[in-house]
């Protein structure tokens, strides 16, 4: 009987116990966070805008999944990241879930601003659920707000849109490149590497963005862009690099994986256009004088995806000529690109970081005054480009037309 | 003393579980930044070394734990007394450790879960572990090594794969030149987690097989040591210098970087299973240390009704170490290297073991 009774003891201590759910979350009672938008007020508050899914709305495959929007956007306004959160609550039915989030947009305007910018930083590292490995964009001629509320057609989630058109642009193009916070903290704190991030625009009439009518055309009102690249410098934006000068820096950080580059041939404009398909960068350093010298090495091969023009692409020796064009307009774009760096006195190319690793002795001496140096340092650009095969034809027929 | 006997295989696994431990949870060396390999790799050089001044002890009385073998050393007294503050300082370890897990849980994933409650989960566990016997702890400790092993095997595959490890990270090697390393390696290294193997002098006179002791032990520490290393130049390599200076747990922050296929992704609470089994051996070996040895002083018969109320003591002592996180790793940084492992680690073992040498001499040359 007494080992009855205590056995029925501690099964019904055991209980509250394996329940283990201290601070359960049901599913009906979250509202996941997708994208953060942060702009600044003329209060000079945060003013973030909350993108949150409408889980009813964007069942995919059923027909008709749902009448409404995908998304809701809410907004709150805070001093901090933290207290504008928090202020979030009062209007959102839900507990707001960031374990999700895949997008923060920052406006230029906070960008630019050092103290606004450093600020929010420690609140996305710090806090356990959100992900750092989160991207972050920023919004060019457009608030953050815009970016966030705007609807995309393809993509039921317009984080999607965002996140995985960085991902395919990076590897299509290499004007871009997908950036996320670690790596933005990491270029704020660490020595001789300077963040970059992507700029994100909003094109067309901003005030159907929003609107579901703008779902229901093939080409959209307004839709979302990727456009240049922002440099930080000392924890906040000082410039933009263009879309055409931002590839040199994709190459370099040996994030390019293909592209297409357009070539003359024979006095024709636009006659070729070479694809590479793998792409290896090595930057090294050497020293010359105890001075560091950057050697950039670039490695590729491709195949012709375009000839425009009457050339014989089954002669060996053609193929050279195009393989010493290819690399020389490579390394124009390159050239042009650290130019456009050194012009800012800025270097995201993590040069530094390569002398600090090379030497460290020569680097405790740079380090304090980095990125001036940058701005003067001697860096050799090396092409090897090999073009491969040219597609499924031999000659184009534009050999034929001119007979 | 409880009549146990554990074979040589769980013994090692025992080892390899207590050393990685909590060891693999924190960043250590980090104060060295990219050099924390070397100094970890240090630390395992010169704990094996000071493993030996164990081990001299332990031949020269294999059948007694360091609570009995102090008595024989020091006289009754005195080594009754040096072996109650042995005691404390396992049950005070033992609550650090399960302090660790318990930031490490309240920290992460059980944000709004009281640390208490946490930590009665999971020394009520160990109480019910240790009440069953040490060749339960044994056996237990023989299952979880295949899963750990399976998960860290796992875990280094998918980093790999996901293509997040930098080698460049571990440049420039010895930046500030031996110095800084070296001061790491006797600060940290060496008495964190090497040093630590001075539990096992309560431990090793259970080892079935007398011979295989050295092997067994050193053995053990080498593989830890390696996996320590290993662990330590994958989040290195990974989150690069800075970030895994500032990460309290770099390990889980790694792991949180994993992402394959868009869809193998945030493992970080598979992980988090990993490292607390570790925890949960380190835990559940010190604390049988204190058990057993207190048993031993205090000449108690049963020594398994002590498990409870030694384990509450853990459980409260966990609590009331500190009142924050940071004083809690200011404490386990300063205070517990400079006036707690390195007494009881390396200098009373070094003096009992010279004691001991002068003992022995006269006792074998007495009679001839």
């Amino acid at each position: 009987m007494k080992k009855t009774l205590i056995i029925l003891l501690v099964f019904i201590m055991s209980v509250p116990v394996l329940s283990a759910c201290w601070n359960q979350k049901e599913l009906t009672d979250l509202a996941f966070v997708m994208a953060l938008g942060i702009d600044r007020g003329e209060d000079d508050l945060y003013h973030i805008s909350f993108q949150l899914v409408n889980p009813g709305n964007v069942s995919a495959g059923q027909t008709g999944g749902g009448q409404g929007l995908p998304i809701a956007v809410y907004k709150s306004n805070g001093r901090t990241m933290t207290e504008a959160a928090r202020n979030a609550t009062k209007e959102v039915s839900r507990r707001l879930y960031y374990a999700h989030t895949n997008l923060v947009v920052i406006s230029e305007d906070v960008a630019r601003d050092r103290n606004l910018m450093l600020n929010l930083l420690d609140a996305f590292a710090r806090d356990p659920e959100f992900r750092t490995t989160t991207e972050l964009v920023i919004a060019r001629d457009s608030t953050a707000e815009e970016i966030v509320t705007t609807l995309t057609i393809l993509d039921k989630l317009p984080v999607t849109k965002v996140t995985k058109e960085i991902k395919f642009t990076e590897a299509m193009k290499g004007e871009n490149k997908s950036v996320n916070i670690d790596e933005i903290i990491d270029g704020i704190t660490g020595n001789g590497k300077e963040p970059i991030a992507n700029g994100y625009r909003l094109i067309g009439m901003k005030e159907e963005a929003s609107k579901a009518t703008n779902l229901q055309k093939t080409t959209t009102d307004a839709f979302l862009a990727a456009d240049g690249l922002a440099v930080f410098k000392d924890g906040a934006l000082i410039d933009w690099i263009e879309s055409n000068k931002s590839r040199g820096i994709i190459w370099v950080l040996d994030k390019a994986k293909s592209t297409d580059i357009t070539l003359k041939w024979k006095g024709k404009k636009n006659a070729l256009s070479i694809v590479p398909i793998r792409s290896k960068t090595k930057v090294s350093t050497i020293f010359k004088k105890g001075k560091p010298v950057i050697n950039v090495k670039i490695e590729n091969e491709g195949w012709i995806s375009e000839a425009n023009t009457a050339i014989n692409l089954m002669d060996p020796k053609t193929i050279i000529k195009i393989e010493k064009l290819t690399e020389n307009e490579i390394k124009k774009e390159v050239k042009s690109s650290v130019k456009e760096a050194q012009r800012l006195k800025c270097d995201i190319f993590g040069f530094g970081d390569i002398v600090h690793k090379a030497n460290p002795k020569v680097w405790r001496k740079l380090k304090g005054n980095w990125n001036n140096y940058f701005a003067d340092i001697e860096v050799n650009v090396k092409v090897n480009s090999y073009v491969r095969r040219e597609g499924v034809r031999t000659n184009p027929f534009w050999s034929d037309i001119n007979k | 003393m409880e009549k146990a006997k554990v074979s040589a295989y769980q013994l090692f696994v025992l080892i390899v579980m207590f050393e990685m431990g909590s060891a693999i949870l924190l960043g250590l060396g980090a104060r060295v930044k990219q050099d924390a390999w070397m100094a970890i790799l240090f630390g395992l050089v010169g704990g094996i070394l000071v493993f030996f001044i164990y081990y001299r002890l332990y031949m020269y009385y294999p059948e007694l734990p360091l609570t009995s073998y102090l008595q024989k050393i020091l006289g009754k007294w005195l080594g009754r007394l040096i072996g109650f503050l042995y005691i404390v300082y396992f049950i005070y370890v033992a609550s650090r450790v399960l302090r660790d897990f318990g930031e490490l849980l309240t920290s992460t994933i059980y944000n709004s879960t009281p640390l208490f409650v946490i930590n009665t989960l999971m020394i009520l566990t160990i109480i019910y572990l240790l009440h069953k016997g040490f060749e339960v702890l044994a056996r237990v400790g023989e299952i979880y090594f295949g899963i750990v092993y399976f998960t860290a095997i796992l875990g280094m595959l998918l980093i790999v794969f996901s293509g997040l490890i930098h080698l460049g990270n571990l440049k420039p090697i010895l930046e500030n030149g031996l110095k800084p390393v070296i001061k790491v390696f006797l600060r940290e290294t060496l008495t964190f987690p090497f040093g630590e193997m001075v539990v096992f002098t309560m431990l090793l006179p259970f080892l079935n097989d007398k011979k295989k002791a050295k092997i067994v032990c050193v053995g053990g520490m080498i593989l830890a040591g390696i996996n320590i290393t290993i662990t330590t130049i994958v989040n290195i390599t990974v989150l690069g210098v800075e970030l895994y200076y500032r990460s309290p747990f770099p390990l889980l922050t790694t792991i949180g970087r994993i992402q394959i296929a868009d869809f193998i992704e945030r493992l970080d609470v598979l992980f988090m299973l990993y490292l607390v089994i570790g925890g949960f051996f380190k835990i559940a070996i010190y604390y049988y240390a204190a058990v057993a040895g207190s048993a031993d002083i205090f000449q108690f018969k049963n020594q398994r009704k002590l498990a409870f109320p030694i384990g509450i003591i853990v459980l409260f002592s966990s609590i009331t170490v500190a009142s924050n996180f940071a004083e809690f790793i200011k404490e386990g940084l300063v205070i517990v290297t400079m006036y707690l492992s390195w007494p009881f680690q390396i200098i009373i073992p070094s003096f009992l073991l010279i004691i001991a040498f002068f003992r022995n001499k006269k006792k074998k040359t007495s009679p001839a």
